[in-house]
């Protein structure tokens, strides 16, 4: 088996910041390349959960929309009725189709924040907790802070 | 774009003129960071061997934050003398012809600045550098401002000051977005539906007064800078800016990692003569969350479309936007427990 893509990527960053970088007399272009050293390894700690991040996030905000339908209007439920389930789609089309969602769950989210429920305003934040959890990367500051130094 | 070594050669010929002075350049340095602008940190000698200390701040061909140089000027120009600390100006110049691009010129102040997300940055000065950072942050917003000194900064509109800046940012939202942030958008509805009261007292607003923005030497600080996006507007915008969690997060119960809020809190109101009102504070504390997000999508917006692609514009939009995020949702379900 071949080495994986994010191998390649780790090993790519700790070249950068150990070997090359230090090698570099100007201050401002060792701290650029520092800045890409980190960033490719950030990208290589992500790039295995991107696809499965993005599929979780999809289903997460269809369950939702479906679970909450009875108390959306009509002009709402239309859109939300013409949500399609796929399975195996290539990222860039999830990526389309998260982008729709999200728009309609922008949507909900306000007609959510002019009712009376704080139970469904409570699993609306929920929910964009969860969303942001597959996402983000901020976790890896600390990361950040040791190849800087 | 030309080198620093054409650039610095321009720099030599345009000082000389202008102190009428014979200078050799002992040092020529771009410094890394700011968005907004080139800087660089330059060191010059004339006939008598005396040596200056120089900062040039270059306008950038496409940057993060487009902000007005003049701007910038008068506000560094306005403190010239007072008890907060700026470095003297030296020139501003529009021309493009002299360096490539308008730029200012200033005198390098002794002291570092330290990354705002490194927890241990002003240890184990904390105390004494906390008690100066809210301290000075006070003065600013008690300095008298008059109509005439308004009147030189182009945002004065007759709209209240959490409806300009807020729309002012919202705009850089609808234009530089590239994907549908449904945090953010709850964040944006937040406030407009519970604005704050309009200040008493309008003051000169830094805009961007934080850790990492202040150059200090042991337990002082011996600097404020990038003013930027200094505004006419509501002093309790630079507070909720200084205490966001983003810049502490990883001991955000010391904001800017100095001092605990309260402490930090009572310094600014003893400084200031004014008095917080706690939930328009609230208000300038989610809406620096909004205008981070506006800057941070600025900078991916400059990164995807290949404007600039310095790292910095991908690291804003990773790191600093996910963090604002997480304190808008923060904010939100707090609000939430609240009602």
């Amino acid at each position: 088996m071949k080495p994986e893509i994010n191998i390649a990527l780790m090993n790519a960053a700790q070249e950068i910041l150990t070997r090359f970088s230090p090698l570099i007399e100007d201050e401002y272009e060792q701290s650029r390349l520092n800045s890409w050293g980190a960033l490719i390894l950030i990208s290589a700690m992500k790039l295995n959960q991107s696809y499965s991040s993005l599929v979780k996030e999809n289903n997460s905000i269809i369950n939702w929309l479906t679970n909450t339908k009875q108390i959306y209007s009509k002009e709402l439920l239309k859109e939300i009725d013409l949500i399609q389930v796929e399975e195996g789609l290539e990222q860039s089309v999830l990526d389309e189709q998260n982008q729709l969602l999200r728009a309609i769950l922008v949507k909900a989210h306000k007609e959510v924040d002019s009712s009376d429920d704080i139970e469904v305003k409570r699993d609306c934040l929920k929910l964009l907790r969860e969303m942001h959890s597959h996402r983000k990367v901020s976790d890896l500051i600390g990361l950040l802070q040791q190849a800087d130094s | 774009m030309e080198s620093n070594k054409e650039l610095s050669s321009q720099f030599i010929s345009y000082y000389s003129k202008f102190t009428n002075k014979k200078l050799s350049l002992l040092s020529f340095e771009r410094v890394f960071g700011g968005a907004s602008r080139e800087t660089f940190r330059i060191l010059v000698k004339d006939e008598t061997g005396s040596e200056e200390k120089l900062i040039l701040r270059r306008t950038q061909e496409s940057s993060l934050i487009e902000t007005s140089q003049s701007t910038e000027y008068l506000a560094y120009s306005a403190y010239q003398g007072t008890s907060v600390p700026v470095p003297a100006m030296i020139d501003i110049n529009e021309d493009e012809g002299t360096l490539g691009a308008p730029f200012m010129l200033m005198q390098q102040l002794d002291g570092a600045a330290a990354s705002p997300f490194t927890p241990d940055a002003y240890s184990p000065h904390e105390e004494e550098l906390g008690e100066q950072f809210w301290s000075i942050l006070g003065e600013i917003a008690k300095k008298d401002i008059n109509d005439d000194f308004i009147d030189q900064f182009d945002n004065a509109t007759e709209d209240p000051c959490w409806k300009m800046e807020l729309d002012k940012w919202v705009e850089v939202i609808k234009e530089d977005s590239i994907s549908i942030e449904p945090i953010l958008d709850a964040g944006i509805r937040k406030l407009y539906e519970n604005p704050p009261k309009d200040p008493k007292k309008k003051s000169l607003v830094h805009g961007d007064y934080r850790n990492g923005n202040f150059l200090f030497k042991e337990n002082k600080i011996t600097g404020i800078l990038d003013w930027e996006m200094a505004h006419i507007g509501d002093p309790l915008e630079d507070l909720g800016w200084a205490l966001s969690p983003i810049w502490s997060w990883q001991d955000r119960d010391k904001p800017a990692y100095l001092l605990d809020r309260q402490a930090s809190l009572s310094i600014w109101e003893g400084s200031s003569g004014l008095t917080i009102d706690k939930n328009d504070l609230k208000w300038w504390e989610l809406f620096a969350c909004v205008k981070g997000m506006a800057i941070w999508i600025s900078a991916g917006n400059e990164f995807k479309t290949g404007k600039n692609v310095d790292p910095i514009n991908l690291f804003s939009p990773w790191i600093p936007g996910d963090i604002h995020l997480e304190i808008i949702l923060d904010i939100l379900e707090e609000d939430l427990n609240e009602t």
